[in-house]
């Protein structure tokens, strides 16, 4: 088990030269893929399941170091813990369930297949990467297949989108990688390992000096989560991604910049001085106008997956306001809403998807009564539109709850404010139902079929997964808890 | 004990009969309906057993085990909770033997019987729960199934829109509850950090009920205003209470079963409920003031919108032409009743609770009986409006009659004074439960506060009740027939359940009273409850139950009959317009009547929640805005930048003109104006 890290981050980049370089058939190249990130996901649950919590902070498990360039003090370094174990369980359940969705794909599979394996890798390199340079080159690596996922496999004008999104992001990774280099030179530790940086933090002297370290890291997060006012490079990449790469650039892309902010940021806080305070109301404010602006914005949105796309970035800023509250309760409740929505954001896309390719449209006054042919789409999309509203007994209401109660207790104008973003969120989310499943059936739009076996069997696991993590949070939010009561300065 | 080692079975059967009729109700017989009634059935049993036991023992079942972080699960059934566990699955069980017969031609059934016994978990969820947070996701799953068996039909357009408007409204409400429970939460955390200043016990869990309830004294005032306030919201929310009632007529879109099993029996007294839950709490919120402005103390609101709902909804009731909605309305008035009850309790104490509680009981029986005759006239008549109905008395008989025993409760009609004689009060369930609030409610109230306003609310919406009660039964059974069609008494299922609940209807009130009170009045511990309203300046009765019969023996008997003249009088009115037709309505009851264009029209609720709150100012003004400003200055400003480096990169293309001499006079020039810059500054 000494290379298991390894072993998960690298098999699906080997299934993906194997998908591009050896696979004949549509046929071949999905099995391929398939079967990599299965052994990825079998290769997970066992360090899953191995996985102790009751480390000291950055202290990791599994870890691994290999000397990489010694006179930059560049390594291989790679470890999990509690704010990262369940996000590699993530990213493991997804892909596969991305491949499995997209079974049917055509269009060029082996490449199609291939790029999504080379997500995977990235998006696993991003999560166990203990050392910033590494970390960099994995974060870089995710927005390349993504980039292509668009620009190929894309909508009509997914030249824009796809532009877009990669100098947007690139544009904000180069912020960060300053944010990096500072870090690296004002410490003078002569070392890019996260954990030693990070200790580091709070000796550079000037607090000045600290503050720009942190906004520039900040900036990095805050593109990729996204927050308003950052974020409209997410609806236009959305609109024209193929399905299954929107699933996995909500699913799990987003959430590195979630992991950005618990894995570097929070950990600095401390570090701040007399800055904190403005930093804090910095981020509360972000989170509550992207919480309540994507919200309002949703509710105009008359593309299914546009509003999809908003009601991510108004989910993502739960995951901030939890970060900004900066007591264990919100922030494990902000970790867990990163958990949550990657399940649950992959249901709502699937639905949308399968809409697209039945009906030829996803334009909400175009549809209507869409639950009539379509029973069993219907039940799955309202029990995803249900978790994304925030129904309990689901995940989202568990991280959302826990989320606002802590909230409450540092940042009780916030945590009031975000609220009212609540009854509108269901707003949407019933409005769109009832426009685009209910009423009499639209018979303009031909004889569309039901779900197809491989596209409903990814999408009933992901709603069980959301239901069973919502009835019993379990050791996922027992990993986020003990990550957050350990983190230096936080208010337990 | 062996009854608190299966007490979880109460809401898990009706949970695995949920899943075992969504998997397998295509292929049974009746749409797997057995499936959800054996469950209820034996939940039902479960329930009893509970009931005997706690009133046997005295001492309520509690069983509590650790959910995750700082919250537990758990199951705490006392008087209160048991009696409303008893008539939630006893009142289901019924309702899902009727349906057996009622859905028996929709091809739905599956899918219905599914969600009914969804609902049916997650009301008694609601029942059962130790801790408030338990109490809100029940509570919200109540809402799920709202939703989705308003909207069963969901190819109607209507149906699909009522689901929506329900669940929303209600969301407004929840929305108010969570913010309670969170603030609620950060309160404990307070005192029990004081408590404990070296941290918080493990297995301590602040939201449990019994955590709460002892700690109460120690939650900051003003906060346990708001907190108890915000609770209120989400009752107003789904106990239809004014102004978020607005989506129970339209919730009638359902099938008629689901209006009684959900929209009139159970669901919508999870609000009373909650206000009786929590009492405790309710009672010891002060008067405050805030910001400047003086925030009453909760149960005065309380009190004042509940009785102001239920006159407020019994004028819309008598102008109603469809069955179903007058119903909706007489369910929103009649919780308005239990809502004053509950507000009451600033002077009469916990005893509030109890009359609150009986009422609720009562008023479960005789609605759903009153639904579910609503459905036998529809399922027979094809029809939902008075004006197309008849003389179905004489097709109907079991139908007529058993509707006629629950409208004599649901008016009130009743004998007073002659449980002094007999030691019971002697008249229709509705009648003893109304009375209780009414005369030892209200009236007491105003004898001891001089406010004689919830009394006048009592008694108004009591005569306009009656009214609109008898105008349905009379346009509906009596008179000739006004259309034609072939009404056919319903099947034995139906009629069955029917007589039951007509039996209930008429004689529960009467038998069960004074044991009721006295089980339910064991809730609360009278010392407690004395002191905590002493803590929220409500001036109770240090003895309710006692000087509440003194106070009443010392009315004048013109109060005591009260009650029942308005009743009687308002059936007599009735009579004579929509029976004998002695008097003519038409003159007042057409659209030339503002007043009357105002009562149809529903106080312009329509216009003034759909049109201009959602649709003008949710949709229209923010949603609209946020749009527009995403796309046009958001992203505007970004790709306006990214044209300003590609007009840029242009203008700099043009400068590339592959001319050597060019780029050697840029060279010079460039070089020459440096020098000329750094000269300046005195570097040379």
């Amino acid at each position: 088990m000494d290379y298991v890290l390894s072993l998960i981050l690298f098999i699906p980049l080997i299934g993906a030269a194997l998908t591009l370089l050896f696979t004949k058939s549509r046929e071949s190249a999905r099995i391929v893929a398939f079967t990599a990130s299965a052994i990825s996901f079998v290769l997970t649950i066992m360090i899953y399941l191995q996985f102790e919590s009751g480390l000291a902070f950055l202290e990791f498990q599994f870890p691994e170091k290999i000397t990489w360039i010694s006179s930059l003090g560049i390594n291989y370094q790679l470890g999990v813990d509690g704010v990262s174990m369940p996000l590699i369980l993530l990213n493991a359940i997804l892909c596969p369930l991305t491949i499995v969705y997209a079974w049917g794909e055509n269009k060029l599979p082996n490449q199609f297949f291939a790029l999504i394996l080379v997500l995977q890798a990235g998006v696993f390199g991003v999560f166990m990467s203990l050392d910033f340079f590494l970390f960099y080159i994995f974060w870089e690596l995710t927005l390349i297949p993504l980039y292509f996922l668009i620009s190929i496999w894309g909508g009509p004008n997914k030249d824009y989108a796809a532009i877009k999104f990669f100098i947007y992001t690139h544009v904000a990774s180069l912020v960060m990688v300053l944010g990096i280099f500072a870090l690296y030179f004002s410490t003078g530790v002569d070392t890019f390992e996260i954990p030693v940086l990070l200790q580091a933090f709070s000796d550079i002297v000037d607090p000045k000096i600290r503050v720009g370290i942190f906004l520039a890291l900040f900036f990095g997060f805050l593109v990729k989560m996204p927050t308003v006012p950052f974020h409209t490079w997410l609806p236009d990449a959305h609109v024209e991604a193929p399905t299954a790469g929107s699933v996995l650039l909500a699913g799990v892309l987003l959430k590195m910049g979630g992991y950005g902010l618990f894995r570097v940021l929070l950990p600095m806080m401390e570090g701040l001085g007399p800055y904190r305070e403005n930093i804090v109301t910095l981020m509360a404010v972000l989170a509550v106008v992207s919480i309540l602006y994507a919200t309002f914005a949703a509710l105009a949105q008359k593309d299914l997956k546009k509003m999809v796309a908003y009601s991510s970035v108004a989910h993502m800023g739960y995951v901030m306001l939890g970060a900004a509250a900066f007591n264990y309760m919100s922030v494990s409740g902000a970790m867990f809403q990163q958990f949550s929505h990657g399940l649950i954001t992959a249901v709502l896309f699937m639905s949308v998807g399968v809409i697209q390719h039945s009906v030829h449209t996803r334009i909400i006054p175009d549809l209507g009564g869409l639950a009539d042919r379509m029973p069993k789409l219907a039940f799955l999309m309202m029990a995803g539109f249900m978790a994304s509203l925030g129904l309990p007994a689901m995940s989202g209401f568990i991280a959302e709850f826990m989320v606002l109660t802590g909230s409450y207790l540092t940042l009780p104008v916030y945590a009031l404010l975000a609220m009212l973003g609540i009854v509108a969120t269901a707003g949407y989310h019933l409005w769109a139902m009832q426009r685009a499943m209910f009423g009499s059936y639209n018979e303009k739009l031909g004889e569309p079929h039901d779900l197809a076996n491989f596209e409903m069997i990814p999408m009933a696991i992901l709603v069980l997964l959301i239901i069973l993590f919502g009835v019993y949070p379990g050791s996922v939010m027992e990993m986020f808890e003990y990550a957050s009561t350990i983190i230096p300065g936080v208010m337990i | 004990m062996a009854v608190d080692n299966i007490v979880y079975l109460i809401p898990a059967l009706p949970v695995l009969a949920f899943v075992l009729t969504l998997a397998f109700g295509k292929k049974l017989p009746s749409g797997g309906g057995y499936i959800p009634i054996l469950a209820i059935a034996i939940s039902c049993i479960i329930s009893i057993l509970a009931f005997l036991q706690i009133h046997e023992t005295g001492i309520p079942i509690e069983v509590s085990a650790h959910w995750f972080s700082v919250l537990n699960v758990g199951i705490f059934i006392d008087p209160l909770a048991s009696v409303m566990l008893l008539m939630v699955s006893f009142v289901s069980l019924l309702i899902h033997i009727y349906a057996i017969g009622y859905m028996a031609h929709d091809p739905g059934k599956p899918r219905y019987f599914a969600e009914t016994a969804l609902f049916t978990a997650a009301m008694l969820g609601v029942v059962l729960a130790d801790n408030i947070l338990q109490f809100f996701i029940s509570w919200e799953l109540v809402g799920l199934c709202s939703y989705l068996l308003i909207g069963f039909w969901f190819r109607k357009p209507t149906a699909a829109a009522a689901g929506k408007k329900a669940f929303l409204t209600t969301r407004v409400g929840d929305v108010l509850f969570l913010a309670g429970i969170v603030i609620l939460y950060s309160s404990m955390r307070a005192v029990f950090l004081e408590r404990f200043p070296a941290g918080i016990p493990d297995g301590t869990y602040l939201l449990q009920f019994s955590t709460i309830f002892e700690n109460i004294s120690h939650i900051d005032p003003t906060h346990l205003t708001i907190i108890t306030l915000l609770f209120f919201g989400g009752a107003v929310g789904k106990s239809g209470q004014f102004p978020l009632h607005v989506w129970l007529p339209d919730a009638m879109e359902g099938p008629t079963t689901v209006s009684a099993l959900i929209h009139a029996a159970t669901m919508v007294t999870a609000g009373v409920y909650l206000v009786a839950r929590t009492f405790p709490m309710f009672i010891a919120s002060p008067a405050v003031e805030l910001a400047g402005i003086t925030i009453p103390a909760t149960l005065t609101v309380v009190a004042y919108i509940g009785g102001f709902t239920a006159l407020f909804a019994s004028t819309m009731g008598l102008v109603m032409n469809d069955l179903k909605r007058v119903l909706a309305f007489s369910t929103i008035s009649q919780l308005g009743y239990m809502m004053l009850g509950l507000g009451m309790g600033s002077v009469i104490g916990a005893a509030a609770v109890g009359f609150a509680m009986f009422h609720l009981i009562n008023h479960a029986f005789f609605k759903a009986c009153l639904f579910l005759c609503a459905g036998s006239v529809i399922h027979s008549t094809g029809t939902n409006d008075l004006r197309e109905m008849g003389g179905l008395m004489s097709k109907m008989k079991i139908t007529g009659i058993t509707m006629l025993f629950a409208s004599l409760a649901l008016a009130g009609i009743g004998i007073p004074f002659i449980n002094k004689i007999v030691g019971f009060p002697v008249g229709t369930s509705g009648f003893v439960s109304k009375d209780a609030i009414i005369v030892d409610g209200t009236y007491v109230f105003a004898h001891m506060t001089h406010d004689w306003i919830p009394f006048a609310f009592g008694i108004i919406a009591a005569l306009l009740t009656a009214i609109y009660t008898f105008r349905l039964w009379f346009m509906a059974f009596t008179g000739k027939p006004r259309q034609e069609r072939h009404p056919h008494e319903s099947p034995a299922t139906m009629t069955g359940v029917l007589s039951i609940l007509a039996v209930f209807a008429l004689v529960f009130g009467m038998l069960t009273f004074v044991p009721f009170l006295d089980f339910v009045n064991q809730t609360y511990d009278p010392e407690k409850i004395n002191h905590l309203a002493e803590l929220g300046g409500n001036p109770i009765l240090e003895d309710p139950m006692h000087e509440i019969h003194h106070i009443v023996d010392h009315a004048s008997p013109i109060i005591i009959l009260l009650p029942v003249i308005v009743g009687v009088g308002g059936l007599l009115l009735a009579w004579m317009i929509y029976n004998r037709r002695w008097i003519s309505v038409a003159s007042i009851g057409n659209m030339r009547n503002p007043l009357f264009v105002i009562l149809a029209k529903r106080y312009y609720q329509h216009e003034i929640f759909i049109e201009l709150i959602s649709l003008k100012f949710t949709y229209g003004v923010l949603a609209l805005t946020s749009e527009f400003s995403d796309r046009k200055i958001v992203d505007g400003i970004i790709d306006g930048i990214s044209s300003f480096f590609i007009g840029g990169a242009e203008v700099l293309k043009k400068i590339q003109t592959g001319v050597v001499q060019n780029y050697a006079t840029a060279t010079v020039l460039g070089v020459g104006l440096i020098a000329l810059i750094l000269s300046f500054r005195g570097v040379f």
